[in-house]
């Protein structure tokens, strides 16, 4: 009897075993996680004017045609809310050699602005529920039409470095303050002086592809530098953002009327009321390069 | 005594047997994905203004065969498989297009995993050892399940099998609605082709815990 409780227990100590091996499996052990996803804290790689701490990833290429019109909305129907033109058109070239890392070209019809620039993601953390976002940018300027006249002395070069600082609160709305060093910032001046201007911005999202979104570059009064009885003020934009899978459009209220970085950060001669409000647009498009 | 203790053995071991305890009559082969292998997912969007793809290697499973090896009786209730596609991982070449995809239409958070769960029905055996299996079961996107039946091309490699499947999915039958604005650049009919190796699991990680 002893023997047989022996062999029961060591049967089915083995038996168990033995079946488990070819048991048909009953539920699935996961060798790894779900992908990561991405932390997102603006969608675009600008605002209006200001950059963001978004970037492109590698192989990506972003074109870019933005629009301000120079005539005033309150003009009204005789210069069709001001679509009748003229209009500052800037159209721009980025490119990703490395994910967070884009170089740039820009061109602006206003006084043949060209620009180069590069911009980096260096930072990215917080908590899932308020993300931060740490971005450097540099770029550097020339008309390549001289304005010229009394008191210019030839320098149409600047140059701008930006930090840039964004988070994201409550799910929805993105913000943004971008802390700007400009050199040259009134290439009338027979010497180039430096500036320092705070760049503050925001987004709202209404839903994964709209956005409403603001900007505010408080730049300080300097006088303008096509017509120094004018001092000029912080620009301001408020524009509705749509973005579809590759594209975003961003139709806007602005009262400036100049379009690359260099000319913008200055200032503009217009104040932000109802009556100096123009009608602007950016409409930029990602595409993959190759493989 | 002896004789006693083996003739309890002996009866112990049909008792087992008799209840279904034990090696079944035919063995039964588990295959896992090859992780190692060159495996692709990828989903098509065609529509007349647009077409892009998403592509991913995350996919993961098993299927348990009644016999070995793959025939034509093989199929039925014996076998079992299940096979899950990890949609976070999807890459249609551009970021804003994948978050999109993302958060807007698979909703990954809530839902990370494709995945199909079923047993063979039916296999018609090709030459060179290759078949063509036909599955069914239940395929799940997006939370939400519908009973489907798929078909694929199975050829030997190495130890396992290289598997080569195609089947249309209709987002609307997942409850994944297409904003009006993206009409024109999203088909509600996706075609979806998956090649993948699955491999003897031996007792690697993955295998039944």
């Amino acid at each position: 009897m002893k023997a047989l409780s022996l062999a029961l227990a060591t049967t089915l100590t083995l038996v168990p075993l033995a079946a488990s091996a070819q048991e048909p499996p009953v539920r699935w052990q996961r060798r790894s996680g779900p992908t990561e996803v991405p932390v997102t804290v603006f969608h675009s790689t600008q605002s209006a004017n200001l950059p963001t701490a978004e970037t492109l990833r590698k192989g990506e290429l972003l074109f870019e045609i933005s629009h301000r019109f120079q005539p005033a909305m309150s003009q009204g129907s005789h210069a069709l809310w001001g679509l009748d033109g003229p209009v500052t058109n800037r159209l721009g070239l980025a490119y990703a050699p490395a994910d967070r890392i884009m170089v740039g070209v820009l061109r602006s019809n206003l006084d043949d602005n060209l620009e180069f620039n590069a911009k980096a993601r260096v930072f990215e953390g917080g908590r899932e529920s308020t993300p931060f976002m740490v971005g450097v940018m540099g770029g550097v300027a020339l008309n390549t039409q001289t304005i010229g006249g009394p008191g210019y002395n030839g320098d149409e070069t600047q140059a701008y470095a930006q930090l840039i600082l964004n988070t994201r609160v409550g799910g929805r709305l993105a913000l943004g303050a971008v802390p700007t060093f400009l050199h040259n910032p009134r290439i009338a001046d027979a010497t180039a002086k430096n500036a320092f201007m705070l760049g503050v911005n925001g987004a709202f999202y209404l839903s994964s592809m709209a956005a409403v979104f603001g900007e505010w570059l408080a730049s300080g009064a300097r006088p303008d530098y096509n017509d120094e009885s004018l001092t000029l003020k912080d620009a301001i934009t408020l524009g509705l953002q749509l973005e579809t899978g590759g594209h975003f459009f961003k139709l806007m209220v602005t009262n400036s009327t100049r379009a690359n970085p260099a000319q913008v950060l200055p200032g503009t001669p217009y104040s932000f009321t109802p009556h100096e409000w123009r009608f602007g647009f950016n409409i930029t498009r990602v595409l993959k390069i190759g493989g | 005594m002896t004789m006693r203790i083996q003739a309890a053995l002996r009866v112990l071991a049909a008792t087992l047997l008799s209840f279904g305890v034990g090696p079944p009559s035919v063995a039964a082969q588990e295959l896992q994905v090859d992780r190692d292998a060159q495996n692709v997912v990828r989903f098509t969007s065609r529509t007349q203004v647009d077409e892009f793809e998403g592509v991913t290697d995350k996919i993961d499973g098993y299927v348990l065969l009644d016999g070995e090896p793959l025939s034509a009786t093989t199929g039925g209730d014996d076998t079992e498989l299940y096979f899950e596609v990890d949609l976070a991982s999807l890459d249609t070449g551009i970021g804003l297009r994948d978050r999109h995809m993302r958060d807007d239409y698979l909703e990954v958070k809530r839902y990370p995993y494709a995945s199909f769960k079923g047993k063979i029905t039916h296999t018609e055996v090709s030459g060179s050892g290759g078949a063509h299996v036909t599955a069914a079961g239940t395929f799940t996107v997006h939370g939400v399940s519908m009973e489907r039946e798929i078909a694929c091309d199975v050829t030997p490699t190495g130890p396992g099998y290289r598997t080569t499947c195609g089947f249309p999915v209709l987002l609307s039958d997942h409850r994944i609605d297409i904003p009006k604005v993206m009409f024109l650049k999203l088909s509600n009919e996706i075609q979806v082709d998956v090649q993948f190796t699955v491999s003897p699991a031996g007792n690697r990680p993955g295998r039944k815990p």
